[in-house]
């Protein structure tokens, strides 16, 4: 039996995660226009340029896994997705739910390195070699902070610490969860690729990374999982620290004033080299994330 | 004038390249090529230092969605800024075939016209135009930011009208392009060097 009700909500959920995860892309670029002084292009630019992508004429391929790739990717970020609590609905949910959308928040970046690591280029072979440094050197401090969070709420479901923080107060109020959020947030910076940790694609540096291969219908894949991800992992950081929400406006506002606080991190801050960003993670973050957890303790 | 075009293919026995089941979308996708064209960021010769003012402050051209692109794979238009020698002339080629199909070529200065202040020159090429198809060219020495804008605009009214067929001509005339190429370099250039470069393919 097919609950259609579990259906429709999931393509309408995918459907405005998506346009969001565009506009958001749109903000991303238009503020950092903005902060250089520039005009900047219209909000709606990632949607042309989606469309673009899908209109082109040709599309290489490196075979299966090439193709299979970014499908990977976009697999993982909705299914992150679906498990967030976005304003009052919940689609799947499950005693752990914390731990499930955390590391589907990390897979993403699996699947594009599969795909390119399978076209053979070397400058894709070096960005995903970055690529898996960063996430090894972020995963400890990643882990602090949610296991300070954890330790805390006294549970892993995502929709009960929604319900703890709507009663008890938003867990950046409690000093130690302050610190994590401060944790989080420099984690943040490295799962959406954004400038002190832009090591993965340094455009000028190694031509885009994993994605120099990609071009024309498996870019325009990329670029909606990009989105997608984009919306869930703001989600996810309003939904710890930032109460959640009750409705999607409200859910909006947090997500977009967390968006802007990366924003403004990411114009101000030139790019690590890939030892600097470990022993970053490494030094600060951890230790940070080390006080917070022995503060809940 | 499109029509014809169509027309000339189906009697020459030249696939068309026009994928048929997005007939109906061609003008949403038309609209959104011209909006945003990556440009290649390969410069050759002088040019390259107009690129800077053109996407800074005073000039911005991110207004019009045009956004530096370092992967070829992804580019939608070629910047030629200079004058070509034969070496980079090669790369040029393989960077253009490597690009995806709907592809413009924008040449700067007298140069790649007809070799500007390089006309005895023994190393330089003198006409582009017979290597790789050029969509529009703008003549100075060098143009300045203002000029590179206004052939960008060129560019954006050619693509919506159609007539930016550079990607169409090369796949059309490849023999003759292919010729001009293999007499400049000598048979085989691309047996030789492109395997070289491009190993993984």
């Amino acid at each position: 039996m097919i609950d259609w009700k579990l259906v429709l909500e999931v393509i309408g959920i995918l459907i405005y995660a998506t346009f969001m995860g565009f506009i958001f892309m749109g903000i991303e670029r238009k503020a950092m226009a903005r902060i250089q002084r520039r005009v900047g292009p219209p909000i709606y630019q990632p949607i042309i340029d989606t469309l673009k992508l899908l209109g082109k004429k040709e599309s290489v391929s490196h075979g299966f896994i090439y193709d299979f790739g970014p499908v990977f990717a976009m697999g993982a970020s909705i299914a992150a997705l679906l498990f967030i609590p976005i304003a009052n609905f919940q689609l799947f949910s499950s005693n752990a739910d914390l731990i499930v959308v955390a590391y589907l928040l990390e897979i993403p970046m699996l699947g594009i390195m599969l795909g390119a690591m399978s076209s053979g280029n070397p400058y894709s072979a070096l960005g995903v070699q970055r690529g898996l440094l960063t996430m090894v050197a972020m995963q400890l401090p990643y882990g602090l902070a949610l296991i300070a969070l954890i330790q805390h709420w006294g549970t892993f479901k995502l929709s009960e610490i929604v319900a703890l923080q709507q009663t008890q107060g938003w867990s950046i109020l409690v000093p130690a969860l302050f610190v994590a959020m401060i944790v989080f947030d420099i984690v943040f910076q490295a799962m959406l690729g954004l400038e002190p940790f832009d090591i993965v694609s340094a455009p000028a540096e190694i031509s885009m990374g994993p994605m120099v291969e990609y071009g024309g219908k498996h870019a325009a894949l990329l670029f909606t999982q990009h989105a997608i991800q984009l919306f869930a992992e703001t989600a996810f950081f309003a939904v710890l620290f930032l109460g959640g929400a009750s409705n999607l406006l409200e859910l909006l506002i947090k997500q977009i004033a967390v968006l802007f606080i990366a924003i403004f991190v990411a114009s101000i801050y030139p790019r690590f080299t890939i030892d600097q960003a470990a022993k970053f993670f490494w030094k600060w973050p951890t230790i940070l994330g080390i006080i917070a957890v022995l503060l809940t303790v | 004038m499109s029509e014809m075009k169509e027309m000339r293919n189906e009697n020459d026995g030249v696939i068309s390249y026009e994928l048929q089941e997005f007939k109906l979308f061609e003008p949403l996708f038309k609209w959104a090529r011209k909006k945003s064209l990556w440009i290649v960021a390969f410069c050759t010769g002088c040019g390259g230092i107009e690129m800077p003012p053109l996407a800074t402050a005073r000039y911005d051209f991110e207004r019009f969605g045009i956004m530096p692109n370092p992967a070829p794979r992804m580019g939608d238009l070629f910047l030629i800024t200079g004058y070509v020698t034969p070496k980079t002339l090669k790369r040029i080629i393989i960077t253009y075939e490597m690009m995806q199909d709907p592809k413009y070529i924008l040449a700067h200065g007298s140069c790649p016209i007809n070799g500007g202040v390089y006309w005895d020159s023994y190393n330089v090429v003198k006409q582009l135009d017979k290597y790789i198809p050029i969509d529009v060219a703008i003549a100075g020495c060098m143009p300045r930011a203002e000029a590179v804008m206004d052939g960008i605009m060129e560019i954006m009214r050619k693509i919506e009208d159609g007539t930016a067929d550079g990607w169409k001509r090369y796949r059309e005339n490849y023999e003759y392009y292919r010729k001009n190429q293999d007499e400049l370099f000598g048979e085989g250039w691309r047996e030789k060097d492109a395997r070289r470069w491009l190993a993984w393919i």
